[in-house]
């Protein structure tokens, strides 16, 4: 795994604008950043990457299991005591899912070690299924990149053969879907997975979260007033089940994307709960919850992350009991989690993180993420890759 | 290979053809995007089960089927106003009716689309019987058309026969009277104030 310097293409920009990718640049400053990129073997994505993942995910999905058949558990979660039915009978009913992304720290040799799972709204999809792709296409089109250049990529085929396959699983109905108003990143992201959708012979609506309103029976609708009866929510559970329309969750007839056991999924609590089931397992960082931090005493440096979090907010180091680093943010009211230390590996000032995708049940790919802290937040850079 | 073998590029840019004329009110005008022949086919538009015996291969008691399933579904998925005059102002004087549930007006069906493809093909079945109207705003560009139940433009008025998309077959989603919106994304915008503008989602 190296990281190597090249040339970006003189004319990405007015490409990036016909493909309408609109958010390559956020607050004035890259956001996707061709001026580098990585290189791996097929060893290291094979070995190292996309076994671990299909098998992290299989861990993950008995934790569903366990956790769903047990109250305690659903409270240690902090799934609310009204939804629990809604998040239950979803994963008894085998409610089918899209998509998941698993952050891993790799430095191109030893285990790849799992940050979090980042099952129920994961973004960054487009710059990877599609955006790095046409990267590698153009660059060994124009000879600047070998023509046995590889990618680690097959999410965009993965994702329109299984939209393919959920039109079956969910008959006679038609898709919305729906993100937050105000986010370039997000719409654009739901757009993508529209287009798919589409690709995959589905018919497609959208609405804003903000705009979905209720009928007196509660069905949820859009703003031509039509029924939702199956939705892709770019849009957090947790969210979903604290907001006023939430007690409508499982007493109207919709199918969700993500499903609605994916809240399970997206949760820190995951972390300590992995680190029980499967203790010493190499892709796992030891774990605890508040409430166990005596079992952690042999480590001298802990991470602290909140149970609901994205985009690295409110996450802190503990060194000796005081805070050495720490990001800003509006979570963390629900109770930490603490997960041992585990240093992002650095690529000359470049702190690099992969996230590793999954449809379904197969693992899809990679996207690849550097900060110049040891933090990796929303502001993050995105670099494409290579197999060579 | 570990990438996706193949992308077809036109389908992944953004130009002209992905914008939407927007409607007014309920009906939301959806102009019909240009695509490919092969996901196209001809549909004859018929205006009662006489008509429908007579312009296409059905017989009339095929035919009376088929208008009976029009009807349910223009009931279920057809536009809904709260007041007889929002709903004239759209579809014309007279053209409107009071909906069996609820009290709520909808525009009366013009008459009910028939795949050419359904004639001696029965396994074609239950989504070829769609609803359709016949827009009625003069202050429209799309006056005169004929629409199906969400918006779909498929032509003007009087036609023998139209090219649509297939999708335009498919059966639509359920119309309902909404009353009340925003019930979800409150924590979002909670959770935004902390840090100024947001640019970037809720995706991680």
């Amino acid at each position: 795994m190296f990281r190597m310097p090249i040339k970006e293409r003189p004319n990405w920009e007015d490409r990036a604008d016909e493909f309408g990718f609109m958010f390559h640049s956020m607050h004035g400053e890259r956001y996707w950043d061709e001026r580098a990129y990585y290189q791996f073997s097929l060893q290291q994505i094979e070995n190292d990457i996309e076994a671990p993942t299909e098998d992290v995910h299989q861990m993950c999905l008995a934790i569903v299991e366990k956790v769903v058949a047990d109250d305690q558990l659903m409270r240690r979660f902090c799934i609310p005591e009204i939804h629990w039915d809604f998040v239950r009978n979803s994963w008894l009913n085998g409610d089918p899912s899209l998509y998941s992304r698993l952050d891993f720290a790799y430095s191109g040799t030893g285990h790849a070690m799992l940050y979090e799972n980042n099952a129920d709204t994961p973004t960054s999809i487009y710059e990877t299924g599609f955006w790095q792709w046409l990267w590698l296409k153009e660059n060994v089109d124009a000879g600047v990149l070998p023509r046995r250049a590889d990618q680690f990529n097959s999410l965009q085929e993965k994702l329109i053969n299984r939209l393919k396959d959920l039109q079956t699983l969910t008959p006679d109905r038609e898709l919305h879907f729906a993100c937050c108003k105000d986010t370039e990143e997000d719409r654009g992201t739901v757009q993508y997975l529209e287009d798919c959708a589409h690709a995959a012979g589905i018919n497609t609506h959208f609405v804003y979260i903000e705009d979905i309103g209720r009928d007196k029976k509660g069905n949820f609708s859009d703003l031509k007033d039509q029924v939702v009866s199956w939705m892709f929510k770019l849009y957090p559970w947790e969210f979903m089940f604290q907001e006023e329309f939430g007690g409508f969750l499982g007493t109207n007839n919709v199918r969700w994307l993500e499903p609605p056991w994916k809240s399970i999924l997206s949760n820190k609590a995951l972390l300590p709960m992995l680190w029980k089931m499967y203790p010493n397992h190499p892709n796992l960082l030891p774990a605890f919850f508040e409430d166990e931090l005596h079992l952690a005493d042999g480590f001298d440096s802990m991470v602290k992350k909140p149970i609901f979090s994205r985009e690295g907010a409110n996450v802190s180091i503990i060194r000796n009991k005081s805070e050495v680093a720490a990001s800003p943010g509006p979570y963390g009211s629900e109770g930490y989690i603490y997960q041992a230390t585990y240093m992002l590996p650095k690529f000359g000032e470049h702190y690099t993180l992969i996230g590793s995708w999954l449809v379904d049940d197969e693992a899809a790919g990679i996207s690849v993420r550097e900060d110049s802290g040891p933090i990796t937040q929303d502001m993050s850079r995105y670099l494409p890759h290579i197999i060579l | 290979m570990k990438r996706t073998k193949h992308i077809d590029l036109d389908l992944m840019r953004k130009g002209l053809t992905k914008r939407f004329i927007q409607g007014p009110l309920a009906v939301g005008i959806a102009a019909v995007s240009l695509v490919s022949c092969s996901s196209q086919e001809e549909v004859t538009v018929v205006s009662s089960a006489n008509d429908c015996a007579s312009k296409t291969e059905l017989n009339l008691v095929e035919c009376e089927a088929a208008y009976q399933k029009a009807q349910v579904e223009a009931e279920r998925t057809g536009p809904k106003y709260n007041s007889n005059a929002q709903c004239e102002a759209e579809f014309g004087g007279g053209q409107c009716t009071q909906s069996r549930s609820g009290g709520l007006f909808m525009p009366m069906m013009t008459g009910f689309m028939i795949g050419r493809m359904m004639s001696g093909n029965s396994s074609y079945g239950g989504t070829a019987y769609n609803p359709v109207y016949r827009y009625n705003n003069r202050n429209s560009s799309q006056y005169n058309r004929i629409m199906t139940a969400d918006g779909t433009v498929i032509g003007k008025a009087g036609q023998g026969s139209y090219r649509v998309n297939k999708s335009t077959m498919s059966s639509k989603p359920t119309v309902t009277r909404t009353v009340s919106r925003g019930g979800f994304g409150a924590m979002a915008s909670a959770k935004s104030s902390w840090g100024g503008a947001k640019s970037s989602g809720w995706g991680g």
